[in-house]
């Protein structure tokens, strides 16, 4: 199985492009990272300046067609701005741990990215006559499948941590290292203010965010997988990516929506307190989100093991 | 040496729908032989190597290699066999050694000698390193071969390799498929629609049409007897319909005329005097009758056009 994974990853890491995803992914992760150090400039009177931030959130929720998300969003920040006043607790001065934190938006093109090499790495065997011999070997089918997910999984981890490790290095740049210890001030899952280490939080936010990023490839790889055509595969894929983006909202009103993957593909949302509905947790997410995984990985190992291949 | 055969095809069948593309083939393939499969383009060749290889499912009946069954025991059954399946399809991004490396690792056994020593056997070091896209078909056709042996299988089943050789490069897979053959006992089994290729190269053919086998025979008895030959009846041009009508009682087909008074009939030679007793009786005039020898390529074509 060690082989057939090294065989695939070959395989990817062979391609132009690949590697032209992986230089988009340094420029875009480089460049934002620069882009949020201009516009992000160190406080020199931060009792000043939370108490301005206080009005503005407090002006934002007056508006009455505010949307469900941003008004939590606006009523979370001015709790923690409120609590900062109170108990004399500053922001963290800048430093690269927090950085990492906001630019978590750039975990959405590692999902894109891992999408384009997800939705070839089965149909391109097939459109290049390359399946025959593949299959042909003393190895069971779903032994050829599964390395092939195998593969593409780890390269899609392989993306996030470049992401991070890039975005880390760049903001370390301008801020330098950081402390590990630098704490931040949080709404845990019940609403209340807890001081929290920034650097854990990083980690838990990209590492939960393999669930939706596993979501998609699965995806991805299924339709390759039944489809045989990675046009299709990516198009549809990245269609749903987009419509499910614009669900967060929906699924605020209409219930039955929770147990689509869309409002349960954001991990961000937990780490900020932002919940789709009230009553979605973590754990409800990633379990909608596994039974997905389960379901397409069964769906495409079917189809695989039984079909004739005559292309 | 008269072990078990490497191949034993068992009533196998193919079918698409409700069309049946390839009708109960029984037979055996011994170790050491390069058994030819020829039938023209259409014929069910390429359909049947993929049962054997586990590609298609076998609708109904079994094909055995070496006692394990393909659709039963895959794993046993396929570690025994190296294939290029249609067209020598390779990664073409990858180089030619990247492709050998990445079929090696898929067989326990292949060292990396084995791999430096297929490239030399098929004549690719110079270009080993080089992408496959830069290969031309022969080339390809040369590194598909050498995938095919990496493992050292017991049958190497090979579907048109002549396409895109070159007569030297047909020369030279010819000797070598033989030599694998008859000094390192491996079954080759190679389809091809072109019987000249195959009288050269091969022991024993079988002749598959519309997905029948309709004659299995070694390579001499295919060229030498066997079947019938074409016997040209020349005879008075106005008694050529009575003449037909004569020869019709012996429910023997006849050819489409190309001179007047020209009849040709494939028969059999002993029968030669039956056909010429019966024309006299009746009062025809024969002017004369002739065996045409056949070429090999006139018998393919009598075998399989003829019969749609
Ligand atoms: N997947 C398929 N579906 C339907 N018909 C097929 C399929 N594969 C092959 N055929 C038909 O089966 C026949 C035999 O094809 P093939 O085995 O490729 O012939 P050959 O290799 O002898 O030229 C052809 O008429 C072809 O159209
Ligand atoms: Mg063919």
């Amino acid at each position: 199985m060690i082989g057939l994974v090294a065989n695939e990853s070959m395989k990817i890491y062979s391609r132009k492009l690949t590697w032209i995803l992986l230089l988009l992914l340094f420029a875009i992760t480089i460049g934002s990272s620069i882009l949020g150090t201009i516009n992000n400039t160190n406080a020199t009177d931060w009792r000043a300046e939370t108490t301005q931030l206080v009005h503005q959130y407090e002006d934002r929720l007056k508006i009455t067609e505010l949307s469900p998300t941003l008004r939590t969003d606006a009523e979370n920040k001015l709790k923690i701005a409120k609590y900062r006043l109170e108990n004399d607790f500053p922001a963290p001065s800048n430093n690269p741990w927090s950085a990492l934190l906001t630019f978590s938006g750039l975990i959405e093109m590692v999902i894109v990215f891992a999408i384009v090499i997800a939705a070839d790495i089965v149909a391109g065997e097939y459109t290049a006559g390359t399946m025959k011999l593949l299959l042909i070997r003393p190895h069971n089918r779903a032994k050829i499948l599964f390395s092939k997910y195998i593969a593409v999984s780890l390269f899609a981890i392989v993306m996030l941590a470049l992401l991070a490790v890039c975005g880390y290095a760049t903001n370390a740049l301008f801020y330098g290292l950081g402390d590990i210890h630098t704490t931040d001030l949080f709404l845990n899952q019940q609403g209340q203010v807890v001081q929290l280490n920034v650097l854990m939080q990083g980690i838990k936010m990209y590492g939960l965010s393999l669930f939706p990023i596993m979501s998609y490839v699965t995806l991805a790889f299924a339709i390759s997988t039944v489809l045989r055509n990675s046009a299709l595969a990516i198009g549809i894929s990245l269609f749903i990516m987009i419509v499910g983006n614009s669900m967060i909202e929906a699924t605020a009103k209409m219930e039955w929506l929770k147990y689509l993957p869309f409002a349960n593909s954001d991990m961000s949302l937990y780490i900020f307190h932002l919940p789709a509905r009230p009553e979605m947790t973590l754990n409800f997410s990633i379990t909608v989100l596994l039974v997905y995984i389960v379901a397409l990985i069964l769906l495409s190992w079917n189809v695989f093991k039984k079909r004739d291949v005559s292309i | 040496m008269n072990q078990t055969p490497v191949v034993q095809f068992q009533h196998a069948m193919k079918r698409i729908g409700k069309r049946t593309i390839v009708n109960d083939l029984s037979f055996d393939i011994q170790a050491g032989e390069v058994f030819g499969f020829l039938g023209p383009n259409g014929a069910g060749k390429t359909t049947t190597i993929r049962m054997m290889v586990g590609l298609i499912k076998i609708s109904q009946g079994d094909i055995l290699i070496k006692g394990h069954s393909i659709s039963k025991d895959f794993n046993k059954a396929i570690r025994n066999v190296g294939a290029i399946v249609e067209n020598p399809d390779l990664y073409k991004y990858l180089t030619g050694y990247q492709n050998l490396k990445h079929y090696a690792r898929m067989v326990p056994g292949v060292t990396k000698a084995r791999i430096e020593e297929i490239v030399g056997i098929v004549g690719l070091r110079d270009r080993i390193h080089d992408k496959v896209k830069t290969y031309s078909l022969g080339m390809r056709q040369r590194l598909g071969i050498a995938q095919a042996l990496l493992h050292r299988p017991s049958l190497l089943i090979l579907d048109e390799p002549t396409n895109g050789l070159d007569p030297a490069g047909i020369h030279e897979l010819r000797n070598y498929l033989k030599r694998l053959a008859h000094e390192e006992s491996v079954a080759v089994f190679v389809s091809s629609h072109l019987l000249s290729e195959m009288e050269l190269m091969c022991d024993r053919v079988g002749v598959l049409q519309n997905g029948k086998l309709v004659r299995i025979q070694s390579i001499q008895d295919f060229v030498h007897d066997g079947g019938s030959s074409l016997v040209c009846v020349t005879v008075e041009s106005s008694q050529v319909e009575q003449a037909k009508r004569l020869i019709a009682t012996l429910k023997k087909e006849i050819l489409p005329i190309r001179q007047p008074g020209q009849l040709l009939i494939p028969l059999n030679k002993d029968e030669i005097p039956t056909v010429n007793k019966l024309l006299m009786q009746a009062g025809i005039q024969i002017y004369s009758i002739q065996v045409q020898e056949q070429t090999l390529e006139d018998k393919f074509l009598e075998l399989t056009e003829e019969r749609k």
